[in-house]
C-alpha cells in the first residue's frame, strides 16, 4: 500500500504549485481579457484530471491510464505558459501548450488497459505527439500579425516572420494534418468498439462517448476557428463540456468498480440460496461479474481435470483477447476456475471480490460436482456393460434396472413390481437370499434358466453385491451358449469313453473269437501230431501241415487287429506312408495329395488318418463311388484334412456310429467335422484340426 | 466213455473230437449253443460234456446247472480260450466236475478231473 501511495506524494504537491503558478501567471498576464474564467477553467480541467488519475494510479499501479491522465492534466497547466508576460515562457507556452491534446489521444487509444496494445494505436499516438509539437512551432514561426488582446502579445522568440501567405499556408496544412490524425483516431476507436466484447463495451461505452466527441469537436474547432469566430466560440463552449467531463467519468468508471465490488459481492450471498446448486451459483456469479457468457469449472481430483456444473469433463480454454481464465486456487490445490469475459481483467477488483465471495461456494459445490461426476462414470459404465442389471430393494421390489437387450426380460414391467410377480416363485425366493446375504457381506452367484414364451429355454448367471443398506444389485449374464457347450463337452467326453468302451470290447471278442481259437486249434492238433508222430508219421506231418497253416491264419489276423489298435506304419514311416498304405488295401481307387513330409503333433497325425481311415471304410459299405481323393494339408495353425468321393451322397453322421466318434475325436483336439453331402453329388468330408 | 461236445467253434469241435477219439473217448455228439447242449444230453445221455464257458445263447454255467438238474445228469467239463482265473468262483458253484483251458485239453486232463 505504501507503493501505491507514491504518486500522490509527488503529483499530489507538484499539481498544487503547478497550479499556484497557473494562478499566478494568469492573474498577471497583460493578454488575458478573462483571467478569472481561464483560471477557474484551468485549475478544474488540470486537476480533475490529476486527481481522477491519482484515484486510478493508487487504485491499479499496474494499469497506467491514471499515469496518463496525471500528464494530460500537467498538460492542460503547461498550456498556462501561454499566459506569461515574458517572452521565454510565452514561447514554451506557445510550442507545448498542445501536447495535452497528443497526451489525451494517448489516454483515449491506451484505454482502459493504459497500453497501446496495437502498432496503429502507437504509430497514431507518435504522430500525435509529433504534431502536437511541430503544428504549434509552425504556427508560431509564421504567425499571424498581433492577435493577444488587451495588450500585444510578448515577443515570440520563434518567429521567422508575419508573412500572411506564409501563415495561411502552415495553419492550412497543419489543420490538414491535424484533421487526418483525428479522423484516424476516431476511426480506430469505432473498429475497436465494433470489435470489442459486451463486457468491454460496458467498460468503454461513456469513456469512448466523451472522449470521441470531444476528439471530433477539436477537429471542427481547429476547421472553422479562421472562418468563423461565433462557431468557434460555440464549439469550445461543447469541447469544454465534453473535455472536462472525461476524468469524472473516469473517476465514475472506478468508483462504479468499488461499488460493483461490494454489490457483487452481496449479489451472490442475497439473490443465491443457501444450499444452491452449482446451476445455480454460476448463474449468481453471471449476475454478480455483469458477464452472462461466464462458465464455472470445478476441479475433479480423481481424474486431474475440470468439470463443469453437470460433472461433464471441461477443459479450460487457452487465455485470448476475448476470452479468459481466472483460477481459484488453494495453496498448490485447484479449486475451480472462471471463464469469463477479458473485459473483467479491467475490473480486477470486482473479479477478485466476486472469486473470493464465490470461493467458498465453489468449494462446497466442488463435492457435489465430484459426486455427480463420479455417478456419471458409474452410470456411463453400468450402460456399457452388456449385463442385465437390477436394483433391488430388501423386501425384493425392484427399483431400477439396466437391460441392454429386451430379450432378456421376462416381463418389460419391472419397477415397482415384487421378484414374485416377475420369476417363478422358487428363482424369486433364491434371489431374495442370495440378495440378503450380499447385504450381509457375503455376496455370491447363482445360475439359473427361464423359460420364455417363444418357447426357448436360456440360462442365466446372477451375481449379487449390496449397493446400499436397503438395497441390492443384481448382475445377470447369459450364459446359455456356455451351457450348452458345456452340455455338448460332456455328451461329447461321454461318447468318447464309450466308444473307447466298444472298441475294447469288440477288440477281446476279435482276439477272442479270431486269433485266440485259431492258437487254441493249433495247440490242440500240435497234441494230435505229437501223439500221432510214434503210431502213424504220415498223419502226424498232415497235422503238422494243417497246424501251420492255423498258425499262418492266426498270424494275419493279430496283424489286422493290431493295425486297428493303432497302424505301425503311421508311427514308423509318418502320415503320408500310412495314408498310401491305406490307399493301397482300399477296394477302389484312392488318389492321396499330401503336403511331403508334413509333420503334425502325433494326436492330429493321428486323428487324421483314421478319419481317412473311416471315411475310406464308410465309402467302401455305402458310397458306390467310382474313385476317392484324400487332401491333406496345412493353413494358418490347422491340418486340413478333406475326403471326397464322387459316389451316391447323402451320408447322415446320425446313422452310423462311425462320422460321430469321428466328430468327437476332432472335437477332442478342439478341431472340427464338416460333413458335406448332398444326394447324389458325392460326399466331402473335412476335419479342421488346430496344432496346437 | 461218451462225450459230447459243446462250443460255438466248429474247429475247435472238430480238434477236440480228434484229439479226444485218439485217446480212446467216445464223441457222441456236437452242440453249438446252449440250449442245443440241454437238448443233445437229454437224447444222448453222454457220460461227459465238454462244456465252452462263452456261448451264443446262455453261458456255460447255466448250461452246467441245468445239466446238472437232469435225471440222469452226466459229468460236466467246463473249458475255454480263457484262463481259470477269469472266472474266479463261478466254475465251483454251477455243479461241474472242473476246468481245462482249452489249450490244454487232453484225454489225461480230463480223467484227473474226474476222478477228483
Amino acid at each position: 500500500m505504501t507503493l501505491a501511495w507514491r504518486p500522490w506524494l509527488y503529483f499530489g504537491p507538484a499539481a498544487l504549485i503547478a497550479g499556484g503558478l497557473a494562478v499566478a501567471l494568469t492573474a498577471t498576464s497583460d493578454h488575458e481579457q478573462h483571467p478569472e474564467q481561464a483560471i477557474a477553467l484551468v485549475l478544474f480541467v488540470s486537476w480533475s484530471f490529476i486527481l481522477a488519475g491519482l484515484i486510478g494510479w493508487t487504485r491499479r499501479p499496474q494499469n497506467r491510464t491514471g499515469m496518463l491522465m496525471v500528464a494530460v492534466g500537467f498538460g492542460v497547466l503547461i498550456a498556462v505558459l501561454g499566459e506569461a508576460n515574458h517572452p521565454v515562457p510565452y514561447t514554451l507556452g506557445a510550442l507545448f501548450g498542445s501536447l495535452f491534446i497528443a497526451a489525451f489521444v494517448h489516454l483515449l487509444l491506451a484505454y482502459p488497459s493504459g497500453r497501446l496494445l496495437s502498432r496503429r494505436a502507437r504509430v497514431l499516438v507518435g504522430a500525435g505527439y509529433t504534431v502536437a509539437f511541430l503544428a504549434p512551432l509552425a504556427e508560431s514561426m509564421f504567425a499571424a500579425r498581433e492577435t493577444c488582446k488587451p495588450h500585444a502579445c510578448p515577443d515570440n522568440l520563434v518567429l521567422v516572420s508575419h508573412d500572411h501567405a506564409a501563415h495561411v499556408v502552415t495553419t492550412t496544412i497543419w489543420t490538414a494534418v491535424s484533421v487526418v490524425l483525428f479522423a484516424a483516431v476516431v476511426m480506430l476507436l469505432l473498429g475497436r468498439w465494433r470489435e470489442t466484447t459486451p463486457g468491454l463495451r460496458r467498460i468503454l461505452r461513456s469513456v469512448y462517448l466523451f472522449g470521441g466527441l470531444s476528439i471530433v469537436l477539436l477537429a471542427i474547432g481547429f476547421v472553422i476557428t479562421p472562418f468563423s469566430g461565433v462557431g468557434a466560440i460555440i464549439v469550445s463552449v461543447a469541447l469544454i463540456a465534453t473535455f472536462t467531463t472525461v476524468p469524472f467519468i473516469f473517476l465514475a468508471g472506478l468508483l462504479g468498480t468499488a461499488i460493483a465490488r461490494g454489490a457483487g459481492v452481496g449479489a451472490i450471498f442475497s439473490s443465491v440460496p443457501e444450499r444452491a446448486s452449482p446451476g445455480e451459483v454460476q448463474e449468481g456469479l453471471r449476475g454478480a461479474l455483469r458477464d452472462e457468457t461466464a462458465v464455472v469449472a470445478y476441479w475433479y481430483e480423481e481424474d486431474e481435470h475440470y468439470v463443469d456444473v453437470e460433472g461433464n469433463r471441461f477443459d479450460l480454454p487457452e487465455d485470448t483477447l476475448r476470452r479468459v481464465v481466472t483460477r481459484l486456487d488453494y495453496g498448490d490445490q485447484p479449486v475451480a476456475a472462471i471463464v469469463h469475459d477479458a473485459a473483467l481483467l479491467q475490473e480486477p477488483e470486482l473479479l477478485e471480490g466476486v472469486a473470493n465471495a464465490a470461493r467458498i461456494a465453489l468449494e462446497r459445490d466442488k463435492l457435489l460436482v465430484e459426486v455427480r461426476a463420479r455417478a456419471q462414470r458409474y452410470r456411463a459404465l453400468l450402460q456399457a456393460m452388456p449385463d442385465l442389471m437390477f436394483r433391488i430393494s430388501r423386501d425384493g421390489r425392484y427399483i431400477s434396472y439396466n437391460a441392454p437387450s429386451a430379450r432378456d426380460l421376462v416381463d418389460g414391467e419391472v419397477v415397482g413390481k415384487s421378484l414374485w410377480d416377475r420369476l417363478p416363485t422358487e428363482l424369486a425366493d433364491l434371489v431374495l437370499e442370495s440378495g440378503r446375504a450380499a447385504l450381509s457381506g457375503d455376496p455370491g452367484v447363482i445360475e439359473y434358466h427361464l423359460d420364455f414364451e417363444d418357447g426357448s429355454t436360456r440360462h442365466y448367471e446372477g451375481r449379487f453385491a449390496a449397493s446400499g443398506d436397503d438395497e441390492f444389485l443384481m448382475i445377470v449374464r447369459e450364459i446359455t451358449e456356455r451351457k450348452q457347450q458345456q452340455e455338448e463337452l460332456e455328451a461329447s467326453r461321454q461318447r468318447i469313453v464309450a466308444a473307447g468302451d466298444a472298441a475294447r470290447r469288440k477288440l477281446e471278442r476279435n482276439l477272442h473269437d479270431g486269433a485266440q481259437q485259431r492258437l487254441v486249434s493249433l495247440s490242440l492238433s500240435l497234441r494230435l501230431a505229437q501223439n500221432q508222430v510214434a503210431k502213424s508219421p504220415e498223419r502226424a506231418e498232415e497235422l503238422l501241415e494243417a497246424s501251420r497253416e492255423e498258425l499262418m491264419q492266426a498270424l494275419e489276423e493279430l496283424r489286422e487287429l493290431a493295425r486297428g489298435i493303432h497302424p505301425a506304419v503311421l508311427t514308423d514311416r509318418g502320415l503320408e506312408a500310412a495314408l498310401d498304405a491305406l490307399a493301397g488295401r482300399a477296394a477302389l481307387p484312392v488318389e492321396v495329395d499330401c503336403i511331403p513330409d508334413i509333420e503334425l503333433p502325433p494326436p492330429v497325425e493321428a486323428a487324421a488318418y483314421y478319419v481317412v481311415s473311416e471315411a475310406l471304410a464308410n465309402i467302401t459299405k455305402y458310397a458306390g463311388a467310382s474313385a476317392v481323393k484324400v487332401s491333406i494339408g496345412q493353413v494358418n495353425g490347422y491340418a486340413l484334412v478333406e475326403v471326397a468321393d464322387d459316389g451316391v451322397g447323402g451320408a447322415d453322421p446320425a446313422r452310423g456310429s462311425g462320422l460321430s466318434g469321428l466328430s468327437d475325436r476332432v472335437a477332442s483336439l478342439n478341431g472340427k467335422l464338416v460333413i458335406d453331402s448332398p444326394p447324389g453329388a458325392g460326399t466331402r468330408i473335412r476335419a479342421e484340426i488346430p496344432l496346437e | 466213455m461218451t462225450v459230447l461236445i459243446v462250443d460255438d467253434h466248429p474247429s475247435f469241435r472238430a480238434s477236440a473230437r480228434t484229439l479226444l477219439e485218439s485217446e480212446g473217448y467216445e464223441v457222441v455228439g456236437e452242440a453249438e449253443n446252449g440250449a442245443d447242449a440241454v437238448k443233445a444230453a437229454q437224447e444222448l445221455h453222454p457220460d461227459l460234456v465238454l462244456l465252452d464257458v462263452q456261448l451264443p445263447d446262455i453261458d456255460g454255467f447255466q448250461v452246467a446247472e441245468q445239466l446238472c438238474r437232469l435225471d440222469d445228469p452226466p459229468a460236466v467239463v467246463l473249458t475255454s480260450s480263457r484262463d481259470r482265473a477269469d472266472y474266479g468262483p463261478c466254475i465251483n458253484v454251477c455243479g461241474a466236475c472242473g476246468f481245462v483251458p482249452k489249450a490244454d485239453l487232453s484225454g489225461a486232463a480230463i480223467a484227473a478231473l474226474l476222478v477228483a
